[in-house]
């Protein structure tokens, strides 16, 4: 079995998360104001008195670790997220992932997906701004969408307030002999630069209509399929 | 943690610990909560402020017959952004110049106020004294000349209810037919083919369609360019299922033949042959679809009605091998065309003005009506004729209204005096008020300039001086006529020879109903004010028909009671759309008529039955437009152009539109990405000609013709056939009409702009 970052992830924040609580119950059964009679304790190469060993633990367990424990979850949030699956796993997208693995579909996700033109992490590529190198905009919409989805505060079909970075687009595209052939690239290229008209005006839809993603429609309930 | 009272001995030793850590746990719990909620509210509020949109408006394209449906975003009063809108009949698919509309409504040189004439010069008047100018000179040509030596000449562009508004001022009100306009130069071919086709005028199909054909056949039109959101669909088709063909007819090398399987390449104004050839080979091998022609399907010569083995026999002298060397196209290929014609799953035509803009236009629309009726490929999803329009409004505005010359309102005709009557009837005025003289189409209205029976014109929306073919002839004729240009830019050609000059609200600063191609009616709500003293085209027919003396015909004032009126007056014909409201339009991504009452939800395919009302139960499909209900199959002969290459004019010039151009370019042209992407209008010289002229890349040209010349830039390009030079109409600089010949089909009136026989030659700079 290959490993990779993920299982690094699982091994080091279960032992992190194990460590801090054991550390945690055994700082709260120290007894502290019994501990300035009792004899040093020692430590690998050096010997510490034990009321300075408890207060030590007791730093680990409660800031060290539980920091640690945050920046390997936050750092699997924005890492794991790159996978289909991450995206999936709110029921809210599974729309969007199951019509990009449909072969019947002619969104452009469907149309990435299955002429793998896009080999993995195919939402990431597209929409490659709310990763862990991506801009700040993308981590506080996902703050808020994490938010309204745990609290259940939203409403189906959802919609997009962000406007879709063409830069998305043209990380691959520009320079392609298929884009620059295009007369329009070129005169519409700096207001395709800075994002004021969007690719999927001429392109299509990338993923299915809000009609097909309200519940109720015809299209609904294959949509929402749990994601395999 | 121990609970307090079991060891009262160690309580000192651990309760302050126990109580300090629970207040800081419940301390940082809180206050991480607290954090979090803040910081959701904080984003939720910034993330509010950060819209670059403040809201979003269904609306309609401005420019072109496809009609897409867009969402125009609204902030402090300006439009910042258009979208595709992805619930419309579009899917959210535009092309390039519908996402230059809000560029449209920050044009430069818009007019801003009425001028007059003074000494040759158009200088600023008010609003009254242009007003009553204009009403002065129709009063009084009215008085000596009569009613027929006024005028009006619209366009495809115009909001219905302002087409209805002026049909019915001048043919209730003033009392003259001469109502007419640009949509003579584009679809009138195709409403003439429909009509001796169907009965009734609008294609039967719609741009659904195109998701379900097997087999595209786009005989004469350029859809990746014109109305790419289209062609878009076609592709997404072919992409989804890949055994679709498209099949391209087009004297020239396009971007769409390019995206086709098939592209026959025929030459300029031999495509009849190509039709009788493929329905010869469909009679003679077998393709035909016997039952369907026995149920729905009638023969006519024209003049009386004949049977299947005369047609038989008249598409003889059409064999493909008969006719190959003049067509330009192999036997072969007729075959094969033929054959996918007739026998994919689901075959869908497509055409426009490479079919329509010729003397033999009506010809060519019966024969592709004519192919789809013999084969059966009618009325099942994706078989289907479908004539696609070159406006936005040129369908539902002019020729659902009957504002052109020889028609009344819902396929009436003035001809026909019981026509006259009921739309008397329904517009209240007392009978023989409607003229029973036929007005003037386009072409005879120009030429009666000319010759100075008429003397005062109302043109609106539309820019004749450039689009009219042999174009300095009729510049010349407007200079004979009082022409009042209602415009919404300044320097036209057109205003060049106007007397009064008066300035229009444009797109969304005004409110009306246009119909597309595919007869859906969809609402443009108004967005913004118009510029200074702008006004929108009703307000100024409104305030022509009060100062004529006909306030009390024109009482609806208001676009919603002009609708409210119109659509009435619909329910009284097989157009019925007396169901598409104002409140529907509002809430609906538009719907296509019949729609006889506010709960039908519209007709996508017309004479089907479980779609179109009109439609007998149990007939599966009914023409119920023709008095026994079939359709008419017509055996057209092919007939030259006038315009035949000669030793002094030997090769073809034909004319087009471009991706990023629309119309005569006075909207698009003054919008900076557009016009930049566009250039400068070039003449498309294949290099063989090139060779042989001694032309280089680059050199000026001269286009001469028997009607005029035109020079400009030539561009060598393979695009062009060997023969035949191209250049589009959107560029004032090279305004290639001045060689276009001003030929016209008899029947539909439409000009030949797609066939010239020209010279072409190396000119000094």
């Amino acid at each position: 079995m290959r490993i990779d970052y993920i299982h690094l992830v699982y091994l080091f924040g279960t032992l992190f998360c194990l460590l801090g609580i054991s550390l945690c119950i055994r700082t709260a059964r120290t007894r502290f104001g019994k501990l300035q009679d009792a004899p040093p304790v020692s430590l690998w190469i050096t010997r510490l008195p034990a009321e300075s060993a408890a207060k030590l633990i007791a730093f680990g367990a409660l800031i060290v670790l539980p920091a640690g424990a945050v920046f390997i979850a936050n750092y699997h949030t924005f890492e794991g997220v790159h996978e289909v699956g991450g995206c999936a796993s709110c029921h809210v997208m599974r729309p969007m992932v199951n019509d990009m693995q449909d072969p019947n579909s002619g969104t452009l996700a469907a149309r990435h997906y299955k002429n793998k033109w896009i080999a993995e992490n195919q939402c990431y590529q597209c929409h490659s701004d709310y990763g862990f190198s991506g801009n700040m905009e993308a981590k506080m919409t996902g703050f808020r969408h994490l938010a309204r989805y745990t609290t259940h505060t939203y409403k189906e079909p959802i919609t997009a307030r962000v406007r879709f970075n063409n830069q998305n687009c043209l990380n691959c595209h520009q320079g392609t002999l298929k884009f620059e052939a295009v007369q329009s690239h070129h005169t519409a290229g700096s207001r395709l630069a800075s994002n004021e008209m969007i690719c999927l005006n001429c392109h299509g839809q990338a993923h299915p209509t809000s009609i097909q993603r309200t519940p109720g429609s015809a299209d609904y309930s294959r949509l929402m399929e749990p994601f395999r | 943690m121990r609970e307090e009272g079991i060891d009262p001995q160690n309580r000192s030793d651990t309760s302050d610990i126990t109580r300090r850590e629970a207040l800081v746990t419940l301390g940082v719990l809180g206050g991480a909560v607290a954090a979090g909620a803040t910081g959701w509210g904080l984003l939720e509020g910034m993330v509010a402020l950060r819209q670059p949109v403040e809201s979003w408006h269904k609306s309609v394209c401005r420019f072109c017959g496809t009609g897409c449906g867009v969402l125009v975003g609204m902030k402090d009063g300006s439009v910042v952004d258009v979208r595709g809108d992805e619930l419309a009949h579009n899917k959210g698919v535009i092309c390039v110049k519908g996402s230059m509309l809000p560029q449209l409504t920050r044009i430069p040189g818009r007019l801003t106020s009425p001028k007059i004439r003074k000494n040759g010069t158009l200088v600023d008047a008010s609003w009254d004294e242009a007003m009553a100018l204009v009403a002065s000179q129709f009063s009084d040509a009215i008085r000596y000349y009569g009613p027929d030596s006024v005028a009006f000449y619209g366009s495809g562009q115009l909001f219905t209810e302002e087409s209805y508004t002026a049909n019915k001022l001048f043919k209730a009100g003033i009392r003259t037919n001469n109502v007419d306009g640009n949509p003579r130069l584009c679809m009138a071919s195709a409403a003439s083919g429909y009509v001796q086709t169907y009965g009734k005028d609008e294609p039967p199909g719609s741009y659904e369609d195109a998701d379900y054909a097997d087999c595209f056949f786009i005989f004469g039109a350029n859809p990746y360019e014109c109305h790419p959101p289209i062609f878009e669909r076609i592709r997404q088709r072919k992409r989804l299922h890949p055994d679709t063909v498209i099949i391209c007819v087009d004297p020239r090398r396009t971007m769409t033949t390019l995206h086709s399987d098939i592209h026959l390449a025929v030459v300029p104004g031999t495509d009849l042959l190509l039709l009788n050839a493929m329905a010869s080979v469909i009679c003679e091998e077998g393709l035909e679809n016997q039952e369907f022609i026995q149920k729905h399907v009638r023969f006519s010569d024209g003049n009386k009605d004949c049977d299947i083995t005369r047609f038989r026999e008249f598409l003889k002298a059409y064999a493909p091998e008969k006719v190959e060397r003049e067509l330009g196209v192999s036997a072969q290929d007729i075959r094969r065309v033929a054959f996918l014609f007739a026998r994919s799953k689901a075959t869908m035509s497509l055409w426009t003005m490479g079919v329509n803009q010729r003397t033999q236009g009506t010809f060519l629309n019966n024969m592709l009506n004519g192919l789809h009726l013999i084969t059966g490929q009618f009325g099942r999803p994706g078989a289907t004729p479908f004539s696609l329009t070159g406006q936005p409004n040129a369908c539902g505005g002019v020729r659902d209204t009957g504002a052109l010359a020889h028609a009344l309102p819902n396929g009436r005709l003035v001809a026909n005096p019981g026509h006259r009557a009921e739309m008397e009837k329904l517009w209240k005025v007392p009978e023989g008020t409607i003229s029973p003289r036929l007005g003037l189409d386009a072409l005879a209205l120009f030429r009666a300039m000319e010759q100075g029976s008429v003397k005062v014109a109302l043109i609106m929306c539309t820019n004749p001086g450039t689009t009219l073919p042999s174009a300095s002839r009729y510049q010349a004729a407007m200079e004979k006529c009082f022409t009042i240009v209602v415009d919404t830019v300044e320097d036209s050609e057109t205003q060049r020879h106007a007397q009064v000059v008066l300035p229009a609200a444009l797109w969304v600063e005004k409110e009306g109903v246009t119909g597309q191609g595919e007869r859906r009616y969809q609402l443009t709500e108004r967005l913004l004010t118009p510029p200074a003293q702008a006004r929108s085209d009703l307000q100024i027919l409104v305030d022509l028909a009060d100062r004529l003396g006909h306030g009390d015909l024109i009482t609806a004032r208001s676009p919603e009671a002009v609708w409210d009126e119109w659509r009435n007056v619909s329910a009284n014909s097989l157009y019925n759309f007396q169901g598409i409201t104002y409140a529907r339009l509002k809430k609906e991504r538009g719907l296509q008529w019949p729609c006889p009452n506010p709960e039908h939800p519209g007709t996508t395919r017309r004479y089907v039955e479980s779609d179109d009302p009109f439609v007998q139960k149990g007939a599966g499909i009914e023409f119920y437009g023709n008095h026994d209900k079939k359709a008419v199959v017509y055996l057209r002969p092919y007939i030259p152009s006038p315009e035949r290459t000669s030793t002094d004019y030997p090769m073809y010039l034909t004319t087009g539109r471009i991706l990023e151009q629309f119309h005569t370019g006075t909207l698009t042209g003054r919008i900076q990405e557009l016009q930049d992407a566009a250039g400068p209008a070039k003449i498309q010289i294949n290099p063989q000609d090139a060779f042989v002229l001694r032309i280089q890349d680059g050199d000026p040209v001269e286009v001469k013709s028997k009607y005029g010349s035109v020079r400009g830039e030539a561009v060598l390009t393979e695009m062009s056939r060997p023969g035949v030079v191209f250049a589009s109409f959107y560029d004032a600089r090279l305004l290639i009409n001045f060689a276009v010949a001003d030929n016209y089909d008899p029947a539909s009136k439409e000009p030949e702009f797609k066939v010239t026989a020209v010279s072409v030659r190396k000119v000094a700079t």
